[in-house]
């Protein structure tokens, strides 16, 4: 039984801005065998994390606490398709955790914003002394371009999520989608229940602050941003992530 | 360098060694690595592997971790040469080839790297501290992408596993110990977990999976699961450095923003068993130390 999350949560939204507004639509593969459907079932949840707890070293407690998201654990369990119940009470506990910038726009900075997509900078935690840890009194990146088409003038992208290329221009700029833009990029899950994409604002380890994801959604939106503007001949992107 | 005698093995060692592999890394960097820069994906680099296939730098640990091995050290001031890898003490043809496996002496399974640990235990008398810091402190602090640090833990692990080279890895999954590692290897793979809400098979269990312009080895495919795994330990070219299948897998859960999986670990092993298991599906032979542009 499948369910069509995207469709179901944008109809009281918009009609017309159509399933490609699914920033990460949900579809775990195939996979040539059946581990697709066991997921090493055979061992149990506490088993799991005993092996965690003598497998990992952590630098604060609350690290293990990424190994046991509520959220991930129903997508976890219902191999990323909840029941409808699941996926409700999983929509209203991460709406519950999004909040606004101090100043109270959906719409930030887009030229801040563009750093911030292209920063891959973040979270990495590990070993004292491993230098490709992320130093935490550094702003962190979203890394979109690991998943995501967005500046057309930028060299490199991934396919794990849909291109945003042109989002704005396709999409406009009405107070719905703004709201709608920052609340996906703060929380997916929010949306989309169990949602490839990150939760940035949200969650143990959570990459972006609140101003960080108005600055993205201007970025998306903003008619300015390069985002909604053709490719620009023979501009080679220098990176703007300090 | 293969012909390279080890009684004429210089004093103070490390540093002809050095020299000879900055030469060797400046000559892939100038000469190879400019007209496949271009180059992302797998197929693309095979032409560069072939380059290379008779001056790989891995090479250079394959002869040190040989020096390393015969080496008495330790309180016992014993070498590692009766340590038993599955197949009798001083085995060590093939041996590789069937590891992770259990081991009754310690009653669980261990990785290669793991096993070597427990020789070192078991032969050398070093304890746990010790290990911590002779071996363990550089073979994390390593994992940076820079050249200057040499983990002697990757130098044993390269040549005992090159002694496995041009076979198929033969995982049996025989004891009851070795199935449980293998399924806990199952579930840690597809299991969502981190800051990045991904699991392992997200971007690794499905076909054309392109990360930030990287395309991604499918690893529940054993064809590729055999190519990726059988070439560890492998030479990165862009680290300057050899780097081991617990090292392959740390770079990930290091991205999935988990915190740090130890070396010989009970995961370690189990993630590395359920890779070994699809590889040796595939006819794929190991061959190593294997070489890659970046891993």
């Amino acid at each position: 039984m499948q369910f069509n999350f995207c469709q179901y949560s944008f109809r009281p939204i918009l009609i017309g801005l159509s399933t490609s507004l699914c920033l990460a639509g949900i579809s775990l593969p195939v996979a040539a065998n059946d581990d697709n459907l066991d997921r090493g079932k055979a061992v149990s949840e506490a088993k799991f994390l005993e092996a965690v707890k003598s497998s990992f070293l952590v630098n604060h407690p609350d690290e293990w606490k990424r190994f046991t998201d509520p959220t991930l654990k129903i997508c976890n369990q219902t191999l990323d398709k909840p029941s409808i119940e699941q996926a409700n009470a999983i929509r209203k506990l991460e709406k519950a955790n999004i909040t606004l910038p101090k100043d109270g726009q959906y719409m930030g900075d887009w030229q801040k914003g563009q750093m911030w997509v292209e920063g891959a900078h973040g979270g990495r935690i590990g070993f004292p002394g491993f230098v490709d840890a992320d130093d935490p009194s550094k702003p962190n990146g979203a890394n979109c371009y690991a998943c995501h088409a967005v500046d057309p003038n930028f060299p490199q992208h991934g396919n794990m999520g849909p291109s945003l290329t042109n989002y704005g221009k396709l999409r406009g700029q009405s107070a719905a989608i703004q709201k709608y833009t920052y609340e996906y990029i703060f929380n997916a899950k929010a949306y989309n229940p169990c949602s490839l994409m990150p939760r940035f604002g949200s969650g143990e380890g959570h990459l972006l602050t609140a101003e960080q994801v108005a600055d993205i959604t201007a970025f998306l939106l903003d008619p300015k941003s390069p985002v909604n503007n053709p490719k620009v001949d023979g501009e080679v992107k220098k990176l703007s992530h300090p | 360098m293969k012909t390279r005698s080890k009684s004429a093995s210089p004093s103070p060692k490390g540093l002809a060694s050095t020299h000879r592999k900055a030469w060797l890394v400046f000559l892939c960097s100038t000469t190879v690595v400019t007209g496949f820069a271009q180059a992302s994906d797998d197929a693309k680099f095979s032409a560069y592997r072939d380059a290379l296939a008779d001056g790989n730098p891995g090479e250079f640990w394959v002869d040190d971790g040989e020096d390393l091995f015969f080496k008495k050290a330790g309180p016992k001031n014993a070498s590692l040469e009766k340590c038993d890898f599955g197949l009798g003490p001083g085995v060590l043809e093939g041996a590789y080839a069937q590891m992770p496996r259990y081991f009754s002496d310690t009653d669980r399974v261990e990785s290669l790297e793991g096993r070597l640990m427990t020789c070192m235990k078991t032969l050398q008398g070093l304890d746990d501290k010790q290990i911590q810091e002779q071996y363990l402190n550089i073979h994390y602090l390593n994992a940076a992408e820079e050249d200057n640090r040499v983990s002697p833990l990757a130098q044993l692990a390269t040549f005992v596993a090159s002694k496995s080279s041009e076979m198929p890895f033969q995982i049996a999954l025989d004891h009851p110990k070795e199935q449980h590692a293998y399924e806990l290897g199952k579930k840690t793979f597809w299991h969502r977990m981190g800051a990045m809400d991904l699991s392992c098979a997200h971007c690794h269990a499905v076909p054309g999976r392109v990360l930030r312009g990287v395309e991604l080895p499918v690893m529940t495919d054993p064809e590729r699961a055999g190519k990726v795994m059988g070439a560890f330990p492998a030479y990165v070219n862009k680290d300057g450095n050899v780097r081991t299948q617990w090292w392959r897998n740390e770079r990930c859960l290091l991205a999935m923003r988990l915190p740090w999986l130890k070396t010989g670990s009970e995961i370690d092993a189990a993630l590395i068993l359920y890779q070994v298991k699809k590889a040796s599906e595939s006819d794929e032979k190991i061959a190593v130390p294997g070489i890659k542009p970046r891993a």
